[in-house]
């Protein structure tokens, strides 16, 4: 099968975008950017300074007032071009996430669909931040109106897995408001990101409005220290999630920091076993594992555990691994020779704790793609709960089995996780359904959906560990995030 | 017979893929026969079926960008590919009824993998799915106005 093309095979050295212009760094860190798949070098990613970093806070500083001023339907007809845009260069960007990332090209489309989807929200702000009012709200020829007003700078830290959406389930939000941005995209895929800012560059957003800064830990340290800064959204695992919420905190920001996740997808013994398992097949190893909402324990109950064990390592057995530009793959590789290598210790682990390796993807092997850092579909059976591989994120294409007695010994199980990000089930039945939507305390549940990823007009966080804030993502949790109320009682005379 | 670069229908992506090198060679297969001689009495009805087919490609190419529900993007195992291979090169020479028999065929295999591509699709894909069960009876009714001739 031949191959899609590339969009480039080297992206070069990436500039920063600051203040509505294309700015080489002056630092003398520079990392190779590679494409997983291949192992080539596909560009160069300066680590930008601190004073680069505070001159784009200066940049969105100076541009938020005008902003704020233009009003929100000027604002969102801005973000309607910027739609446009994304649609005509929708392939381009999908392409573009596969070399970067190594999703396959399905995936990236998908990925792409929902970015645009952040955008035609967001477009709609006039509606999205009315405020509310009450004549005689507050006695009698006194009116109370709450307003609802933008903040200023905002910013975002963002994680390699989504190299499109994540930032856009913040700063489209954040802009249609009226506040003015500063993205760090992941510095193992930044091109993304690179490539979507040229589309907002050319949709006419002002200079200074929404500016991306690449680079590591001293981009994200200056953030979240910088007085000018209102506010830091980030995705990532959950210790620097941690960190990220306490910092950003005791610099007396507001924060949303998204962590990991260990999601358990439960069989009950009534579900529609081939629909199920193919269902499961795509949260398992979509991605290759690598999401926030990807299942990881896969949790049969009762005495659906043989036979549906027998069709899901069956089923797991005919994915298929490659360069995801190939349109008939189904599993790219995960994104780095560090990811994989941590992969592959965690299926150590489970062998060495007296699990059974029914499916084994450590010495997976794609050929003409010996570089690739490709982890096949790997089934763990006879895994107990107190085992590492139950416990913790693996982050790669791997199942861990559990067989359990009941609905009650299931929820034992999830909520004895540090981390509450997501769970299903897979039942045709009301009652069980409905218990375990009530009583599963996760950020997101699936009924017979192993992907609970929330569309863009809903919130999106999870619970515990895997969320480290109040105000989630997206819908109408981010235009109260990027937003404050101000309260105007009125008296005429 | 044909052979485009097909790829396995593995993927949402791969399907659309096949989707749209089908309309690629039906409209190709119209633009030339209507270019000839002996069935110039058909041309424009070819003519016409050929922007169709250019149509439904663009239908198609939004199918991909539009429809794609990332929450269910599951594997595909039951679509062959080799079952709905079309034959594209056109023969010379044909008459009327030569010309609407070879591009009949072409028809009924458009029909069929898009018949069956929706009833896979109906679980993985289901906005997807209308489309592609618009386009497979579009294919019967083009087969059959096709045997009128």
């Amino acid at each position: 099968m031949a191959l899609l093309s590339e969009v480039k095979k080297d992206y070069g050295k990436l500039k920063n975008y600051v203040n509505g212009e294309w700015i080489d760094s002056n630092s003398d860190k520079v990392i190779d950017i590679e494409n997983p798949s291949t192992g080539e070098t596909i560009g160069k990613l300066p680590m930008s300074t601190v004073d680069e970093t505070k001159a784009a806070i200066e940049a969105a500083h100076e541009a938020w007032w005008a902003w704020r001023e233009t009003p929100p339907i000027t604002r969102g007809r801005i973000f309607f071009r910027l739609k446009e845009l994304m649609e005509q260069h929708f392939e381009n960007v999908a392409r573009i996430m596969v070399q970067e990332q190594g999703k396959t090209i399905d995936e990236a489309r998908g990925e792409t669909r929902r970015t645009i989807e952040n955008v035609e929200v967001a477009a709609g702000i006039p509606s999205l931040m009315m405020g509310y009012n009450l004549e005689d709200g507050a006695a009698e020829g006194i009116d109370e109106d709450a307003v609802i007003s933008p903040l200023g700078v905002f910013g975002a830290i963002c994680p390699f897995n989504f190299p499109a959406m994540i930032p856009y389930w913040f700063w489209p939000y954040a802009v249609a408001t009226g506040n003015t941005y500063i993205i760090k995209p992941s510095s193992q895929v930044p091109l993304t990101q690179n490539y979507l800012t040229k589309l907002v560059e050319e949709a006419g957003f002002p200079p200074g409005v929404l500016n991306i800064v690449n680079g590591s830990h001293e981009v994200s340290d200056t953030l979240m220290e910088h007085p000018k800064v209102k506010g830091i959204s980030f995705v990532g695992s959950t210790p620097v999630a941690k960190y990220i919420y306490k910092h950003s905190a005791e610099n007396g920001k507001r924060v949303q920091a998204q962590g990991g996740a260990k999601n358990s997808l439960v069989v009950m013994p009534d579900a529609v076993l081939d629909r199920t398992v193919s269902n499961m097949l795509a949260s398992f190893y979509g991605c290759a594992g690598e999401r926030c909402l990807a299942g990881s324990n896969l949790v049969a109950v009762g005495d659906v555990a043989d036979s549906l064990m027998k069709k899901f390592v069956e089923a797991s057995k005919k994915i298929k691994m490659g360069y995801g530009l190939d349109e008939s793959v189904n599993m790219g590789p995960v994104v780095s020779a560090k990811a994989k290598k941590k992969v592959l210790e965690y299926i150590d682990s489970a062998e060495a704790d007296g699990a059974k390796i029914l499916l084994d993807g450590r010495k997976a092997k794609v050929p003409g793609y010996e570089k690739g850092h490709f982890v096949g579909p790997t089934v763990i059976d006879r895994v107990t709960p107190d085992m590492k591989v139950a416990k913790e994120e693996i982050f790669g294409p791997v199942v861990t089995y559990l067989r359990m007695k009941n609905m009650d010994e299931v929820l034992d199980f999830i909520h004895s996780s540090p981390f509450g990000n997501a769970a299903s089930i897979y039942t045709q039945s009301g009652k069980w359904a409905r218990e375990f939507r009530y009583r599963c305390q996760v950020g997101n549940i699936g009924i017979n959906i192993g992907i609970v990823a929330a569309m863009a007009y809903f919130p999106f966080a999870g619970y515990k560990n895997s969320f480290f804030g109040d105000l989630h993502g997206q819908g109408q949790d981010a235009i109260k995030f990027f937003t404050d109320r101000k309260v105007v009682i009125t008296r005429w005379f | 017979m044909v052979e485009c670069d097909f790829p396995e229908c593995t993927t949402f992506g791969a399907v659309i893929r096949f989707a749209l090198e089908l309309e690629k060679g039906a409209a190709g297969v119209y633009e030339e026969l209507s270019r000839e001689p002996k069935a110039a009495a058909a041309a424009e009805m070819f003519r016409s079926l050929a922007v169709a087919h250019k149509k439904r490609g663009e239908l198609v190419e939004f199918t991909r960008q539009q429809k794609l529900n990332e929450m269910i993007l599951e594997p595909i195992q039951d679509l062959k590919r080799e079952a709905y291979l079309i034959d594209t090169k056109t023969p010379k020479g044909v008459d009327v009824k030569a010309a609407a028999r070879f591009a009949g065929k072409i028809e009924e295999t458009s029909a069929r993998f898009y018949l069956d591509a929706a009833k896979i699709a109906k679980n993985l894909m289901a906005e997807a799915a209308r489309i592609m069960d618009k386009l497979g009876k579009e294919s019967l009714a083009n087969k059959t106005k096709l045997d009128s001739l």
